[in-house]
């Protein structure tokens, strides 16, 4: 186990630096000058765009840049390899805007996981068990109307009438947010994973209660709810796991849309604000420190296989 | 100027609105006002300030709508008309529109406890001015005699590393004694003293030149707020100054802006009383007013000094619409009134001119016939140009912002009238937007939009259509036209000089660099908590005059 996790941690070094070259390389390959509309619609000053493109290294080819972004070519001060994000167009450091925007994101994508998770699982092991029952059919077109909804008209429905016209919860959510706050974003985020998850849990669910170890278990004289909730619900969450991780991975990196509707001020809208004002140090900043996320989260997934089935061993 | 949409978030703040008139000094119990009581606090929509915030480096509006509330600076704008009025400076005066003399008056304190002296106001303009120091507006100090000397000369890499500037300072300023300071400018500017309100000519503190960075994240000014704190995109907390000597004080004690990314939100919140200004309406409430529902008796609109083109490229990059004939053909196609009715929800008001109707020297119809909608006359004009060469007729805009409909309702209506196919052409945002016209490569006609620095005629003359302004993006030039613009400038008499620049914009009509669409209105609406609500002719909320119920 202990090798394992070094070997994956040591693997990400390779995938980190590929990852943020690529991304580094493409968002400076977008057509347009960043300075353009900095100034309006007239053309800044010569004096202001030299300064600019000299404190960003515009004026280097994109090799010494991405060098000099992470720090393998010394500059004063430090690239990436130091933890230096550096800053963003507007001269604040990228560090200091996602430290303050990742807890806020953080929090919400915990919110919605939690929702979902509970939720899901438990809808997808009621309908599970009672195949073709009421509960089943109620589900699975509830379901199929949250999955073919957008999620804008769900997060603006249930602003307009939960927020404004009932005032359960707030309308909008303020800086540092609570989780009471952030309860309904939580939710319109986590609705639609919900009837992914609830399916998913079913169809392992049935499956597996066919299974011969299920059978067997029923023989031995287990109790139903003993062999449904610890036989075979576990072997049936692992598809349940693995898609759960990959959206908790990308949920830390941020829903722009959700964040919009209820203002929150999170990572996704900062990445959309960077790229529509071709802020590249904005943008590269905080995707490499996503690519980190989604690195961890994913070795966090690979250990819980093993540990919902000890079969899947790590040694 | 700024751009016209705030999706965009572009350019120069508005000026100096924000500290209007409104009623009675912030010391006077607040008195004056029929049904609002002083003090309290209350919450505004904002938008996160991009830069930090050093008035002459600051060149887009949520950025400006805070250095206008801590900013005093010589002149203000009346939040009613826009007139220009006295504020630290006690007198301006020339005889030559040339040489200029500012008196100012004893009393003035920056935030940090420091009087307002005239070296406050010459050291903050030479390092708006200095090239070295790169500030955004700085182009502002242009006018002023040696300016030229100010700025770098070296290659265009690096200019100020190869050739530093001849000088740090401009010879036009000169400091008499604390209270008096003398500006020269290198031609004649009659309308210096209304230039004087933006907000780059604001005064600095001695503080600011010591630690510059500092002062953009704790900003000092002279104005009736200063600002408490600022949490990044989260909220800016302004206190009123209780030092504050001049005639536009404010009545509540505490206004917060908190930043909002979407006008929708921000407008949610208000409904819910949670929020008590916004002072963007979204679309989707806009449909059918009804916003006048939600919020009764409870919003404002204004006419504010913006103004929609469409420009032509330059006869250069594209000739097929060099004959002045096709673009009046052009603009007569156009149904402005319908365009209005249909996609801005009456928001806008047909322009028939290229000057804002909210500027001192505005005059109506100089556009005349060639802005109303006459279908079979536009025909008439294009047929006696001889046709269109090379169609289709294009109209770009910049697809990062709600430019779509209209442009497609204009092509509509272009195509209609004059049997010509036009197609309306997005690019993808901005940026490649504004590089593309700056550059000379966008053929045909593209949108543009212009909102007033400071509340005068010239403002939306001699930056846009002067021969080589910073904005003329058509590349018009028309020598008669620069003739009027410096006459204008060197009149001593107000009217007179008004005259001429109006005998200049009349002259547009005839070459007919750009198609007048509309000028710009802004509707607000406010929670039940707050009254005494005011929107400038900046299309920004008059913070001194608001107060609670």
């Amino acid at each position: 186990m202990g090798t394992y996790i070094i070997r994956r941690v040591l693997q990400m070094i390779p995938v980190l630096i590929g990852a943020t070259f690529l991304i580094f390389v493409m968002v400076f390959a977008l057509p347009g000058d960043p300075t353009d509309g900095k100034c309006g619609e007239r053309p800044c000053s010569p004096a202001y765009i030299a300064e600019f493109k000299k404190e960003y290294n515009l004026n280097d080819n994109v090799f010494l840049r991405y060098a000099k972004y992470t720090g393998i070519w010394p500059t004063e001060q430090g690239g990436l390899l130091q933890g230096n994000l550096g800053k963003n167009y507007n001269g604040y450091k990228v560090v200091d805007d996602l430290k303050e925007r990742y807890p806020t994101t953080a929090k919400l994508a915990l919110v919605a996981i939690v929702f979902e998770v509970v939720i899901g699982i438990a809808a997808g092991v009621l309908t599970g068990v009672r195949k073709g029952g009421f509960l089943d059919n109620l589900v699975l077109v509830s379901t199929l109307v949250v999955i073919s909804i957008p999620i804008f008209v769900i997060g603006a429905l249930g602003q307009y009438f939960l927020g404004v016209k009932a005032g359960l919860f707030p309308v909008t959510v303020g800086s540092n947010p609570s989780f009471y706050e952030l309860l309904l974003p939580g939710m319109v985020l986590g609705s639609l994973s919900i009837a992914y998850v609830s399916r998913l849990t079913r169809t392992n669910l049935v499956e597996n209660l066919r299974a011969d170890y299920v059978r067997t278990a029923i023989a031995k004289g287990l109790t139903r709810r003993r062999a449904v909730g610890v036989h075979a619900l576990r072997n049936s969450l692992i598809p349940v796991v693995t898609f759960v991780g990959y959206d908790f991975g990308g949920l830390l990196g941020g829903a722009i849309v959700t964040e919009r509707i209820f203002n929150i001020q999170g990572v996704g809208n900062y990445i959309y604000r960077g790229i529509l004002n071709r802020d590249g140090m904005a943008v590269v900043g905080a995707v490499t420190v996503l690519v980190f996320v989604y690195l961890v989260v994913n070795l966090i997934v690979d250990l819980l296989y093993g540990v919902l089935d000890p079969r899947i061993s790590h040694d | 100027m700024r751009g016209t949409t705030r999706t965009v978030a572009v350019a120069v703040m508005s000026a100096a609105a924000l500290l209007a008139a409104g009623c009675g000094s912030g010391d006077s119990d607040g008195g004056t006002s029929s049904e609002g009581k002083a003090g309290g606090e209350i919450t505004i929509r904002g938008c996160n300030p991009e830069n930090p915030l050093i008035p002459s480096n600051t060149t887009e509006t949520c950025g400006g709508n805070i250095i206008d509330a801590f900013a005093a600076k010589l002149v203000h704008y009346n939040a009613e008309d826009a007139k220009p009025e006295m504020d630290i400076a006690e007198s301006i005066e020339t005889t030559d529109n040339q040489n200029f003399t500012v008196k100012l008056k004893s009393g003035y304190k920056f935030q940090d406890g420091t009087e307002v002296k005239a070296k406050n106001f010459v050291d903050a303009w030479n390092y708006a001015a200095a090239g070295k120091n790169a500030q955004a507006s700085g182009y502002f100090m242009e006018p002023i005699e040696g300016y030229g000397d100010t700025q770098c000369t070296g290659t265009a890499e690096d200019p100020c590393t190869d050739g530093p500037a001849k000088s740090e300072t401009m010879t036009g300023l000169a400091v008499v004694d604390d209270h008096t300071f003398t500006i020269k400018t290198t031609e004649k500017v009659s309308n210096l003293p209304v230039r004087l309100g933006y907000s780059a000519f604001s005064p600095l503190p001695d503080s600011f030149f010591k630690d510059p960075k500092a002062f953009g994240e704790k900003p000092i000014g002279a104005g009736p707020y200063q600002v408490e704190s600022w949490t990044k995109n989260q909220s800016v907390v302004l206190k009123k100054f209780a030092d504050y000597s001049g005639k536009f004080g404010g009545n509540l004690d505490t206004i917060t802006f908190k930043i909002y990314q979407d006008s929708d939100a921000a407008y949610n919140d208000v409904i819910a009383n949670q929020l008590d200004i916004t002072d963007e309406i979204p679309t989707s409430a806009m449909i059918d007013d009804k916003y006048k529902s939600d919020l009764p008796d409870r919003n404002a609109q204004k006419e504010t000094g913006v103004i929609q083109t469409v420009t032509f490229a330059p006869p250069a990059v594209d000739p097929a619409y060099k004959d002045p004939k096709v673009r009046q053909a052009i603009s007569m196609a156009i149904n402005r009134e319908e365009i209005i009715k249909q996609i801005f929800n009456n928001t806008r008001v047909p322009a028939t001119g290229w000057v804002s109707p909210v500027v001192d020297g505005y005059k109506a119809d100089q556009c005349g016939e060639y802005c109303t909608f006459d279908a079979a006359k536009a025909k008439a004009q294009l047929e006696a140009a001889g046709g269109f060469s090379t169609p289709p007729i294009t109209l770009s805009y910049n697809a990062d912002a709600s430019h779509k409909d209209w442009t497609e309702a204009t092509c509509n209506s272009i195509k209609n009238a004059l049997g010509v196919d036009c197609q309306a052409v997005g690019v993808v945002d901005f940026k490649t937007f504004r590089g593309q016209i700056r550059g000379r490569e966008m053929k045909g006609m593209f949108r543009t939009g212009w909102q007033m620095d400071y509340p005068s005629i010239e403002n939306f003359l001699a930056p846009i259509f002067k021969t080589g302004a910073s904005s003329n993006d058509g590349d018009y030039s028309n020598p008669a036209f620069d003739k009027k613009l410096e006459e204008a400038a060197a009149a001593t008499d107000s009217a007179e000089s008004n005259k001429l620049y109006q005998e200049a914009e009349a002259m547009l009509a005839t070459d007919f660099p750009a198609i007048p669409m509309w000028y710009g209105k802004t509707t607000m609406g406010w929670s039940d908590k707050v009254t005494n609500v005011k929107i400038t002719a900046f299309g920004t909320i008059d913070l001194p005059s608001l107060t609670l119920k």
